[in-house]
C-alpha cells in the first residue's frame, strides 16, 4: 500500500517537475521562437487600424484640413470667380493657390501690396443705414451684434429645458411619450417651420389672436415680423399714429441700432428655442438619471428641501452636460445663418455673421470674391476658437 | 436631559391654541392638496398625487406647445388661398381654415389635396421651367440616401479601428480628427465652393454627396463610445480561430453595433433630408440639382417673399411635404433614436 502511495506520489511529483521544467521551457523559449508570429499579429494591427481609418482621415482632411489651408491662402489673395492666370487663362482654385505667391492682395488705392487688405476692409467698411438717413454704419459690428443677440435663446433654452427634464425624470406615467412629443420639431425641416412660425407670427395670426392684438394700431394688427415699419406702430419702428411724426421715445428708438427689428428678432429666437428644446430636454434626461439617487436620499433625510437639493445635489453632478452644451450652442449660435435669412430675407438688421461670408464670397454672382468672404471666415473661425477657450478657461478656474 | 425633555413636551402644547380656526382650516384645505404647514402635515402620497397633476398639466402644456405648429402646417396646407390677397386669409388660420379646399371648386383639381397637386405642379417654377417635383424628390433621396449609407460604414469602420484595434498612432490620429470638429464649417464655405466649383460638383450635385461618404467624426465617436461598451473577448476568440480583421467587422461588428448605427443613420438621414443650406450655398439657384427645402424656400423667395401670395397654400403644402416623411421615419423608429441620444447624452 505505501509503496503504491509512494510511487503515486512519486509521480505526481514528477509530473509536477516536469510541468515546470515544461514551464520554463515554454516561457523561456518562445521569446525566442514565437517572436516573429507575434509581430505578425502586430502588423495586422497596425495595417487593418489604418485601412479601417483612412475613409475618415482622407475625408476630413481633403473637406476639412486642406479646405482651411485654402481658405487661409485665398484670405489674401483677390480671387474671384473671375480670376485670371499669369497666362491669362481661366484661373480654377488649385491653379490659383498653385502659383499663390503671385497672386498675394493689391491694394488698389495705394497701389502697395497688402496681405491683410480684406481683414482690415472687413473692419472697415461701412454700410448707409437705412433708417437714420446719412448715417454709415460700420458693418461687421452691426452683424455681430445680431449674432450675439441671438444668443439670448441659449440660456433661455437651457432653463426651460432644465425645468421640463426634471418634470419628465419625475416618477410619472408616460413620461416617454413626452419625451418623444418635445423631439419632434428637433427633426422638421428648419425651413418648414420658418414657414409656419412666420405665418403664425403675421398681423392676423395666432400669436395675435392670442394676445388680442388683431386689431392693432390701424386695424391692421401687431406687426411682429417688420423691417420697414413705415405704416405700424412696432418697436421697429415707432411712430406716432399722427403723420408719421417722430415723437421724442420714437427719436430714440429709432436712431439707436440696437432697438431696431427687436420684435423680429425675438420672434426668431422663440422660434429657435422651440426648435432646440427637445435635444436639450433629453441631454439633460441623461444627466439626471445619472444623479447619484444615494446622495438625494441622504440630503432629504437630512431635512433638504426639493429646492437645496436640486441646487447643491443635482446641478454640480449635472454640471459636465450643462459646460457641453454651453459650448456647443455658443459655436452652433456664432453660425447662425438659415433662419434669419429665411424669415425676413437678407438684412443688416436681422442677419447673422455669416451673411457677410455668404453675401461676399458666394452670393453676389460675378461680384462674389471667395478670397474676401474667406477673410470673413477666418475672422469667425479666430472669434469661435477665442469664445471657446474663453469658456474652457472659466471652467478651469471653476474646478480650482 | 430632562430640561430638554420637557421642552420638546412644552411646545407644541404651549402652541397648538395659538392658531385661529381661519388658519386651522386653511391648514386642512392645504393639506387636502398635499401641501404640509404647522396646523396640518399633508400625507407623502397626496403630496405626490398633487406634483403629479402639476407635472401633467405643464408637461401636457408644453407638448401642445410643441405639436400645434404641425397641426397648424396641415390645417394651413389644406386652406384655399387661389385669389388675391389668399395670404392674408391664410394667416388667420387658427384651428381650421376659413375657407377649406373641402368645396366642389377644387372637383377634379385634387379636392382636398389641391394645395399639394398645386404644389407638384408649379412648385418647383422659381426654380426653373423644365424641373418637376419628382426630379427634386429624386434628387433628395439620393442626397439623404447614399451618402448616409456609405458614411455610416466607413464611420463605423473608422470607430471598430478606433475602439478594438490597438496600432501605431492610434491616438494622435483620433485627436487630430477630433480637432477638426473645432473648425467651423462657414469658414470653409466660400474655399469649399470654389473647390467643388473646380472639381466640377456642383452642377452634377456630387458636393452633396461625395463628402458625405467619407463619413462622419461625430457618428465614428458616437458608435466607438458603443462599441467600448462590447467585450473584446469576442473579437480575440475570432482572431484566434483565423478571422481577419475584415470579416470580423462584417460579421460581428456591423451586427452587433447595429443599434449605434441605425441609430446614427437614421439622424444623419433627417439632417441630410433637412440640409437647406448645403444645398443653398453650393448648388446653383436654377440647377436641377437642388434639394427639396432649397426648392420649397425658393417657393418664398428665399424669405424675401412675394412670390407665391396668391397661392401661398401650395408653400405650406410643401412644408407638409419636407416634414411628414421625417415624422414618420421618426414616429416608427423614435425608441432607438432617444435610446441613442440618451445614452450619448450619459456619456457626455
Amino acid at each position: 500500500m505505501e509503496d503504491t502511495v509512494t510511487a503515486a506520489e512519486a509521480r505526481e511529483g514528477r509530473a509536477v517537475a516536469e510541468d515546470a521544467v515544461f514551464d520554463q521551457a515554454a516561457e523561456a523559449a518562445p521569446q525566442k521562437k514565437q517572436k516573429k508570429p507575434i509581430n505578425q499579429a502586430k502588423l495586422q494591427d497596425n495595417l487593418w487600424g489604418w485601412i479601417f481609418c483612412i475613409p475618415l482621415i482622407v475625408g476630413t482632411v481633403w473637406f476639412v484640413y486642406i479646405c482651411l489651408v485654402l481658405a487661409f491662402m485665398l484670405s489674401f489673395t483677390d480671387y474671384s470667380a473671375f480670376s485670371t492666370m499669369a497666362d491669362g487663362t481661366q484661373a480654377s482654385i488649385f491653379k490659383y493657390v498653385g502659383e499663390w505667391a503671385k497672386h498675394i492682395m493689391v491694394n488698389p488705392s495705394t497701389g502697395k501690396t497688402a496681405p491683410f487688405y480684406w481683414y482690415t476692409w472687413a473692419f472697415n467698411n461701412t454700410i448707409m443705414s437705412k433708417t437714420m438717413t446719412g448715417t454709415r454704419l460700420k458693418e461687421i459690428w452691426l452683424y455681430l451684434f445680431n449674432t450675439v443677440f441671438y444668443m439670448i435663446g441659449i440660456p433661455i433654452g437651457m432653463i426651460l429645458s432644465m425645468f421640463f427634464a426634471v418634470c419628465m425624470s419625475r416618477d410619472i406615467k408616460g413620461g416617454n411619450v413626452f419625451r418623444v412629443l418635445y423631439y419632434i420639431p428637433c427633426v422638421a425641416s428648419s425651413v418648414s417651420i420658418v414657414f409656419t412660425f412666420k405665418t403664425m407670427f403675421s398681423q392676423t395670426g395666432v400669436m395675435n389672436s392670442l394676445l388680442g392684438l388683431r386689431g392693432y394700431g390701424n386695424g391692421g394688427g401687431f406687426q411682429w415680423v417688420n423691417l420697414s415699419g413705415a405704416t405700424d406702430l412696432t418697436w421697429n419702428k415707432i411712430i406716432s399714429d399722427t403723420g408719421g411724426k417722430v415723437t421724442s421715445r420714437a427719436a430714440f428708438m429709432n436712431e439707436s441700432f440696437w432697438c431696431q427689428g427687436i420684435l423680429t428678432k425675438t420672434v426668431i429666437i422663440v422660434m429657435s428655442v422651440w426648435k432646440g428644446l427637445g435635444g436639450t430636454i433629453i441631454l439633460y434626461i441623461a444627466g439626471l438619471s445619472g444623479v447619484n439617487a444615494a446622495t438625494k436620499e441622504a440630503a432629504q433625510i437630512d431635512g433638504a428641501n426639493g429646492w437645496t437639493i436640486f441646487w447643491k445635489v443635482t446641478m454640480p453632478d449635472l454640471y459636465p452636460v450643462i459646460f457641453y452644451n454651453i459650448v456647443t450652442s455658443v459655436i452652433g449660435g456664432m453660425q447662425i445663418y438659415a433662419e434669419p435669412t429665411l424669415f425676413i430675407g437678407e438684412s443688416y438688421i436681422t442677419s447673422g455673421y455669416v451673411s457677410l461670408i455668404y453675401n461676399y464670397g458666394i452670393g453676389s454672382g460675378v461680384n462674389s470674391k471667395p478670397s474676401q468672404g474667406a477673410a470673413y471666415g477666418m475672422i469667425l473661425a479666430v472669434i469661435i476658437f477665442v469664445l471657446t477657450m474663453f469658456q474652457f478657461w472659466l471652467d478651469s478656474r471653476n474646478k480650482d | 436631559m430632562e430640561n430638554i425633555e420637557t421642552m420638546e413636551n412644552q411646545v407644541p402644547v404651549s402652541e397648538e391654541p395659538q392658531y385661529s380656526s381661519i388658519r386651522y382650516a386653511w391648514g386642512a384645505v392645504l393639506a387636502f392638496f398635499g401641501i404640509s404647514s404647522r396646523t396640518h402635515r399633508a400625507s407623502k402620497k397626496r403630496a405626490k398625487f398633487v406634483a403629479d397633476i402639476f407635472t401633467y398639466i405643464i408637461l401636457l402644456f408644453g407638448a401642445f406647445l410643441m405639436v400645434y405648429p404641425f397641426w397648424w402646417m396641415i390645417a394651413g396646407s389644406l386652406a384655399d388661398t387661389e385669389m388675391t390677397g389668399g395670404k392674408k386669409l391664410l394667416e388667420s388660420l387658427i384651428w381650421w381654415p376659413q375657407q377649406s379646399t373641402f368645396k366642389s371648386d377644387f372637383a377634379g383639381k385634387g379636392g382636398i389635396f389641391f394645395n399639394y397637386l398645386y404644389f407638384f405642379q408649379n412648385g418647383m417654377k422659381p426654380i426653373n421651367g423644365t424641373l418637376t417635383f419628382w426630379r427634386v424628390l429624386l434628387n433628395n433621396l439620393v442626397y439623404s440616401i447614399v451618402p448616409v449609407v456609405i458614411g455610416v460604414i466607413t464611420s463605423a469602420s473608422a470607430a471598430f479601428s478606433f475602439a478594438k484595434i490597438n496600432w501605431i498612432g492610434r491616438n494622435a490620429v483620433f485627436y487630430f480628427l477630433l480637432a477638426a470638429i473645432m473648425v467651423p464649417g462657414p469658414s470653409l464655405m466660400t474655399a469649399q465652393f470654389a473647390m467643388y466649383d473646380a472639381l466640377g460638383w456642383r452642377e452634377n450635385g456630387l458636393v452633396l454627396i461625395i463628402p458625405g461618404m467619407f463619413g462622419s467624426i461625430m457618428t465614428a465617436f458616437f458608435i466607438r463610445q458603443f462599441l467600448f461598451g462590447l467585450p473584446t473577448s469576442i473579437i480575440e476568440a475570432a482572431r484566434i480561430d483565423g478571422a481577419g480583421y475584415f470579416r470580423i467587422f462584417c460579421q460581428f461588428i456591423l451586427p452587433l453595433a447595429m443599434p449605434a448605427i441605425m441609430a446614427q443613420g437614421l439622424l444623419s438621414f433627417m439632417g441630410c433630408w433637412n440640409n437647406y443650406m448645403g444645398s443653398f450655398i453650393m448648388i446653383d439657384g436654377n440647377s436641377n440639382a437642388v434639394n427639396l427645402p432649397h426648392a420649397i424656400a425658393a417657393m418664398d423667395g428665399y424669405g424675401a417673399g412675394g412670390i407665391m401670395d396668391n397661392h401661398y397654400g401650395a408653400v405650406i403644402a410643401a412644408s407638409v411635404v419636407c416634414v411628414l416623411p421625417v415624422l414618420i421615419l421618426f414616429a416608427c423608429f423614435q425608441k432607438l433614436i432617444i435610446g441613442s441620444l440618451m445614452l450619448t447624452g450619459s456619456k457626455e
